[in-house]
């Protein structure tokens, strides 16, 4: 009996444990809210003296490509071309980490598709342009880069059929109802409607608008059947190279290798938010500034917010 | 009697079937590792590729050089260990010799759990819980060296406690009874005569948790950082070999993806030293046991 009383007594200890645990969380998440609703009308719990916390992607990602290229964070001198992200900078190898990383941490700066961005993080003017679909399609959102997609010559007539689909004004209506930027300015769909399957592998930054444009394109063409496999870019680019897919995606200018075998054509533009805490007072960059905090240059909030 | 013969003979072969495919699963990696990592290796040159502190595979021209990583791997295995092996050996002599069988009863599958949380659970919770509470008492951004040594410590503790308490379960009861009878009292017993002649067996445990270390992703790339530097101290932030592979292995290209492949070889040769000193140590413990 006596033997009995102690594991009982450590059951209930872990369980006491367990709904203090979960009570003092919520508590924090109450306080966070609350925080936050608060921030725009104090803002003095933001410590601008704090070391700037550089979130950064891996190398190779699609984003970081087009990130480090517009910022001028990569650097190209004649035939060299050097990524001056500083080495102190967190590496993250997805949208969802990054988010979660500036999320939590006051002091944190990271970069996100446009397409991803989510109230819990505070996207930042740049050059006092906000980060919107209007303002990445006029171009004066400085930050975006183009979706590819990507194919060998001998393309079946469905696959050809698909991509006449997505570039013409029908295509494009879809990509813009789905927050991204129109870049081709051809007329309504046409197509004879041909029979078969096509076989989409590719970037998931580039899927999500893939599927909306493949879902409109059975809609016209009822005997295509098209199947849309996520992964990423360079699995995309490797599919199409080895005929395993008809069309690959890719969130990236092609590389030198992919470009001998493959045709690259762009079917949208996207933009790519510069985001902050949501406690963090900042909320406008110049494409300098960016520069400077991923190359760096500025570690201080202090240097920017005054 | 024939039937039974040629019964005999064909489950022979599937037998014989079986034990191959874990051998051919093993050559074929090996063959695939090699053939793709020594020829990078070579085209970026040995000396530069495991003695290069400058990682930039997208630069013009690229730099692949690993050194910052292997050293990353083994300070993020030393963390670990620093945490994971006091205080599974400790376990360890409490389950075999100290704990009552009630609470044995509970303690034993609760251990046993810990084992069977997936990795990438234990980079959630390191993410959520420790990287925040780092960053709170210990400055920095919380993402560090720290942050996964604890995570990583945590999740060694199943393969110590688990191997230790065997072996400790398995030294001679007589031991421990001689020990008594000479005066010596229970906890001077127990670690002053049965853990000594556990030793092995203890080693062993804490091998494979080394082997467990430092093969460990999915956690580790949450929460190091995966900065390509030698931290300076326990709050910078580290990239270790394995989270090197699985942060660029989506994008990477051509000799991008060849040097990956050859971070890869370099982690095998790490895994296969391990296994061997295992096997050293075992062959010891029979020796001398």
């Amino acid at each position: 009996m006596k033997k009995k009383i102690l594991p009982i007594a450590i059951a209930a200890t872990l369980m006491l444990s367990i709904f203090a645990g979960c009570g003092s969380s919520t508590e924090n998440a109450g306080s966070n809210g609350s925080s936050s609703n608060t921030a725009s009308a104090s803002q003095t719990n933001f410590d601008a003296s704090k070391q700037i916390t550089v979130v950064t992607r891996e190398e190779g990602s699609g984003t970081r490509d087009a990130f480090v290229e517009l910022t001028g964070v990569l650097v190209k001198d004649g035939d060299t071309k050097t990524d001056k992200t500083v080495t102190s900078a967190v590496t993250i190898n997805s949208t969802e980490a990054v988010i979660t990383n500036v999320k939590d941490n006051d002091a944190a700066i990271g970069y996100i598709s446009l397409g991803s961005l989510n109230d819990s993080v505070k996207a930042v003017k740049i050059g006092g342009v906000e980060a919107t679909a209007e303002n990445v399609k006029s171009g004066d959102f400085a930050i975006n880069r183009p979706f590819n997609i990507a194919y060998k010559s001998n393309l079946s007539e469905v696959a050809k059929d698909f991509v006449d689909y997505i570039l013409s004004s029908d295509g494009q209506k879809v990509i813009e109802d789905n927050g991204y930027v129109s870049v081709s300015e051809n007329g309504a769909y046409s197509g004879s409607k041909p029979e078969g399957k096509v076989v989409v592998v590719g970037s998931s930054s580039v899927s999500p608008v893939m599927e909306k444009l493949a879902e409109a394109y059975k809609a016209v063409n009822s005997n295509a059947d098209i199947e849309i496999t996520t992964s990423d870019s360079s699995a995309g680019m490797q599919a199409a190279m080895a005929e395993t897919c008809d069309i690959g995606m890719a969130s990236r200018a092609l590389k030198d290798e992919e470009k001998n075998e493959l045709t690259e054509t762009t079917i949208a533009k996207d933009g790519i938010a510069v985001v902050v805490n949501n406690n963090n007072t900042c909320d406008n960059l110049t494409l300098d500034q960016v520069k400077a905090i991923y190359t760096g240059e500025t570690t201080v909030w202090s240097d920017i917010v005054k | 009697m024939r039937l039974g013969k040629i019964r005999e003979t064909a489950m022979q072969g599937v037998f014989f079937l079986t034990a191959i495919t874990s051998i051919a699963a093993v050559v074929i990696i090996c063959i695939f590792l090699f053939c793709n990592g020594i020829p990078a290796m070579a085209k970026i040159g040995f000396s530069e590729f495991l003695g290069g502190q400058k990682w930039s595979p997208t630069n013009v021209p690229p730099s692949f050089g690993i050194f910052d990583m292997i050293i990353g791997s083994i300070y993020v295995t030393a963390g670990a260990l620093v945490i994971g092996v006091p205080v599974g050996i400790l376990t360890a002599v409490f389950l075999a010799r100290f704990c009552p069988a009630s609470l044995y009863k509970v303690l034993k599958p609760a251990t046993e759990l810990l084992a069977g949380i997936p990795s990438i659970v234990y980079g959630f919770f390191g993410l959520m819980v420790i990287v925040p509470l780092i960053r709170q008492y210990f400055g920095g951004n919380g993402s560090s060296l720290l942050a996964a040594s604890i995570v990583l410590g945590i999740m060694i503790l199943p393969t110590i406690i688990g191997v230790s308490e065997s072996a400790i379960r398995a030294v001679p009861e007589s031991y421990y009874e001689g020990a008594l009878a000479l005066g010596a009292t229970k906890e001077r017993s127990v670690f002053k005569t049965i853990l000594p002649a556990s030793k092995s067996g203890v080693l062993a445990g804490v091998v494979l948790g080394i082997g467990r270390a430092i093969g460990e992703t999915m956690a580790v790339v949450l929460i190091a950082g995966n900065q390509v530097q030698i931290p300076k101290s326990i709050t910078d932030g580290v990239r270790t070999l394995t989270a090197n592979i699985v942060l660029e292995m989506g994008y990477s290209t051509g000799l991008h993806r060849e040097a990956l492949i050859a971070t890869g070889v370099v982690l095998f040769v790490f895994i296969l030293l391990i296994t061997l000193s295992m096997q050293a140590i075992k062959s010891r413990s029979e020796n001398h046991g």
